[in-house]
């Protein structure tokens, strides 16, 4: 049993057949609160130990983004199938002045999963409204059509990943056969970065400088490797580079990879993993007359923007992406959106992730 | 200088929103309250979200004698009180190098060269030619020559690629004729693709909503027409009264002038104009400008007489403190003939509307601040659970609330639990606040990006200014002119206006809305 013996702060524990009608004793309770939800949104783990964790930061999430929350915690090794459920609501105040609250349905899933995931579990999603779903560490053989055929949007962190080749390869069919809009984490760690890079862009000799670039460099921690690599096809993908030969990483500390301008010319990237770096502590690109960095500190909330060109330096501010994963959560799902461009990029990341295995 | 935003890849599909592209922001009328409590603070929450473009500067513009550090000292002390993203002094400490004050009377042609020159400097530094963004948040009686000494020092001119455009703060003139002469300046100085006449009610998000809700949603579309919709309510209701010297201002101006004019008519004509061709700023501009011109004028004393309510309050209570009558107010005249409060019953003669009246009221000390539109739905046939004696009638209700608790709420019957049939009215409510944990940008905040992006659909056009003008004038002057002028009524200051005001719906058999 690797339910936590303190399970307080997943609620009070209800019987499985019971769970909406206890669910509904909850509002009677206390009539100063409001019920609210815009979304399903499961946490799924097949570490059960983190239910209690889980149940923390769908706390936090619950402040910005009202919704239905199902954790889901497995424990395969057990020998025994069980099932165990809890309920309880996160209320936040609003605005000072009215306590919102959203509902949180905890299960505990012991033994062979196969079908109570999506039968039982499942019915109690909340109807008509999309179902969020973030899976926690590697996929596994319950990823299957039976479950991503309910998914709306998949919300994945592939820093956590091993062997993130294979695993990206397993999201393929959910995204070609049921349209799964996939969120990875790695890329929101992105976001900041490339909106800053775009805004450094804006500048006509920057523009006009992107048939010059010759190199990029992505310095990042270990973490943000893939999150790096990401920036590489984004980068591959907008200025249409062509993979130069076989896409190869080049040495042990780095994945390099030489890509060819529709013009001919070079294009030499590369992901560099530095301890104490930020996930994005570093961008430089070099277009010869032209130079763009942008850079952060550990920690520090802030990027850093600076534009050599030809002779001229300005410099900048811009906000950066969350850290910590409970806010790239926050920030993704306040984004929504199709994530068209990360299936954009997906063909050359997965081509330089193959160069790179 | 600066390409179209397709031409830098990196954009796509980073925001679903024209981009807005870097420019020198000049802010004429920079020691007034509109710069120091909405603008700057606009502006450094968008740097805050990184939504501010790269390379922006601020320069102030005003009479005054100032320093920089001493102009950006004040800016950082209101900053920190009314900043919807708070105060980061770390933040605030860059974001103000790219602030800057111009010293220099409106009327100094010497300080628009100066100005020229300084904003040239920038350019070079950036290492071209650059956008400029010129914002008259001055008092009205220096808009003309603003606007003419820009041009006589050529900052109105686009040079090459990089554009020169002018937000233009209310009020757009105090009459037609004024209007019209504004817009003659401003023709003559920007071209109207280039002339953003602000009206920040249209930057609230649930304005905004109100086209979402009307055409992205399948259900109410068929029904928003005079076949199923009874009546058409737009309330906005303040409590403040005449606080902080604005009576200066306002007993000159009155409530039709200050807020039907501009704020009013505009969520009037996005709460009845056509669905547009597309979404572009002039596709939507032309239907809103079609409902303007449909307006019926109310262009005899005896229309305005029948369909206009002005009043001025008495002193009350509000917020269970007394308060002193308008005429009592200070800087308004004792003998003021300035409306405080205003009712109308409008009808827009269009096939989607005719018969449907409008009714507007707007005014001071009323018992709470809530602005919304309520759309009132016809009861249906008196058949069936309607003709039960006892059922409650009444049809369906829609509420659109623009501020404060911003949201739409839709009223239905439903039998209540029991035995017997009992029928009341209950509500379906969806607060924007509840459901979204993340508060909605201010108004300005989304303005000025959209200035900056070019977007002008969130901004009034000429024509639609001026239809606004004509419907006004009748009512001003009859009120003002005419010898036969509707008297002025009164209320006490916390109640829900005059009684006229209720007889005025009253004589339709309806009532207002209890807000």
């Amino acid at each position: 049993m690797t339910v936590p013996n303190d399970c307080s702060q997943l609620g009070r524990e209800v019987e499985i057949g019971q769970i909406e009608v206890e669910l509904k004793r909850l509002w009677e309770a206390d009539e100063a609160r409001t019920n609210a939800s815009l979304i399903n949104f499961a946490v799924y783990s097949e570490d059960a130990s983190a239910l209690s964790q889980n149940s923390d930061t769908v706390r936090e999430i619950t402040r910005e983004h009202a919704c239905r929350a199902i954790l889901i915690g497995v424990d395969r090794d057990e020998v025994e199938i069980s099932m165990r459920a809890w309920i309880t609501a996160h209320c936040n105040l609003m605005n000072g002045n009215k306590s919102v609250c959203s509902e949180q349905i905890a299960f505990h899933l012991g033994g062979r999963v196969s079908g109570r995931l999506s039968n039982t579990v499942f019915a109690h999603l909340n109807s008509d409204l999309p179902l969020i779903f973030w899976w926690q560490g590697d996929l596994s053989e319950r990823f299957n059509d039976r479950l991503y055929s309910l998914i709306k949007r998949l919300v994945i962190d592939s820093s956590e990943w091993q062997n993130p080749l294979a695993q990206f390869e397993k999201i393929v069919p959910a995204m070609q056969e049921y349209n799964m809009v996939v969120q990875d984490l790695s890329w929101t760690r992105t976001y900041h970065a490339r909106l800053a890079i775009a805004a450094l862009f804006d500048d006509p000799l920057a523009q006009a400088a992107i048939p010059a670039i010759k190199t990029v460099r992505v310095v990042t921690s270990a973490e943000g490797r893939i999150a790096g690599l990401q920036l590489l096809a984004w980068f591959a993908a907008q200025c249409e580079w062509r993979k130069a030969s076989e896409l190869i990483a080049a040495e042990s500390v780095a994945d390099s990879f030489d890509f060819e301008h529709s013009h001919g010319g070079v294009v030499k990237t590369s992901v560099v993993t530095q301890s104490g770096s930020a996930a994005i502590g570093l961008i430089e690109i070099d277009a010869g007359d032209v130079q763009l960095t942008i850079s952060r500190s550990k920690g520090n909330q802030v990027l850093h923007l600076k534009m050599k060109a030809h002779g001229h330096v300005s410099e900048q501010s811009a906000p950066a992406d969350s850290e910590d994963v409970v806010g790239l959560v926050r920030d993704q799902l306040s984004r929504g959106g199709k994530n068209s461009l990360f299936r954009k990029i997906f063909p050359v990341f997965i081509d330089m992730l193959k160069g790179a295995s | 200088m600066l390409l179209a935003a397709m031409s830098n890849p990196f954009r796509e599909d980073l925001v679903s929103r024209s981009r807005a592209e870097a420019c020198t922001v000049v802010i004429f009328g920079a020691t007034g309250d509109l710069t120091h409590r909405k603008l700057v603070p606009a502006l450094y929450n968008l740097a805050v979200d990184g939504e501010l473009p790269h390379g922006v500067k601020i320069i102030g513009f005003a009479r005054r004698e100032k320093s920089d550090d001493v102009f950006r000292e004040g800016l950082e002390e209101l900053n920190k009180e009314v900043s919807r993203s708070g105060h980061d002094p770390e933040l605030w400490s860059e974001y103000q190098e790219s602030i800057q004050y111009h010293q220099s009377e409106f009327t100094d042609l010497d300080g628009y060269q100066r100005l020229a020159d300084r904003l040239d400097a920038i350019d070079r530094e950036r290492g071209g030619a650059g956008n400029r963004l010129f914002y008259v948040a001055s008092a009205p009686e220096f808009f003309d020559v603003i606007l003419e000494n820009l041009k006589a020092v050529g900052l109105s001119d686009s040079v090459g690629d990089c554009w020169s455009r002018v937000i233009v703060e209310k009020p757009f003139g105090t009459d037609l004729a004024t209007a019209k002469h504004l817009n003659k300046v401003v023709s003559k100085t920007f071209a109207e693709k280039d002339t953003y006449r602000i009206d920040h009610y249209l930057g609230k998000e649930t304005a905004q909503n109100i086209m979402v809700l009307r055409f992205a949603n399948a259900i109410f579309e068929p029904l928003w027409n005079n076949k199923y919709i009874e009546q058409v309510q737009i309330t906005c209701a303040e409590h403040l009264g005449m606080e902080g010297g604005r009576g200066g201002y306002y007993d000159n101006a009155g409530a039709l002038r200050d807020m039907v004019q501009n704020h009013l008519l505009q969520l009037l004509s996005l709460v009845a104009m056509e669905p547009p061709t597309d979404l572009s700023a002039d596709g939507v501009r032309d239907e809103k400008v079609k409902v303007l011109r449909s307006l019926r004028q109310l262009d005899t004393p005896e229309r305005i007489k029948e369909n206009v309510v002005r009043a001025q309050y008495t002193a009350g209570h509000v917020d269970a403190k007394q308060v002193v009558g308008y005429r009592e107010e200070e800087r308004v005249d004792p003998e003021s003939m300035t409306e405080a409060y205003v009712a109308l019953r409008m009808h827009i003669d269009t096939w989607r509307w005719s018969g449907v009246p409008f009714y507007v009221r707007v005014g001071k000390r009323l018992p709470k601040k809530a602005t919304e539109i309520s759309i009132h739905f016809k009861a249906p046939p008196n058949v069936l659970f309607n003709a039960i004696p006892g059922a409650t009638a009444g049809g369906n209700v829609l509420v659109i609330r623009i501020q404060p608790d911003e949201g739409i709420s839709l009223r239905m019957v439903s039998k209540l639990p029991g035995t017997t049939l009992r029928m009341e009215p209950v509500k379906m409510d969806f607060h924007y606040a509840t459901s979204f944990g993340k508060g909605s940008p201010e108004a300005y905040e989304r303005l000025l990006l959209d200035a900056m992006a070019g977007d002008a659909t969130l901004f009034a056009r000429r024509d639609e200014v001026e239809e606004a003008w004509r419907f006004i004038d009748h009512i001003e002057k009859a009120w003002h002119e005419s010898e036969k002028a509707p008297e002025m009524a009164d209320f006490v200051a916390g109640s829900w206006g005059p009684k006229a005001a209720d007889d005025l719906l009253e004589q339709d058999g309806n009532s207002w809305r209890r807000l």
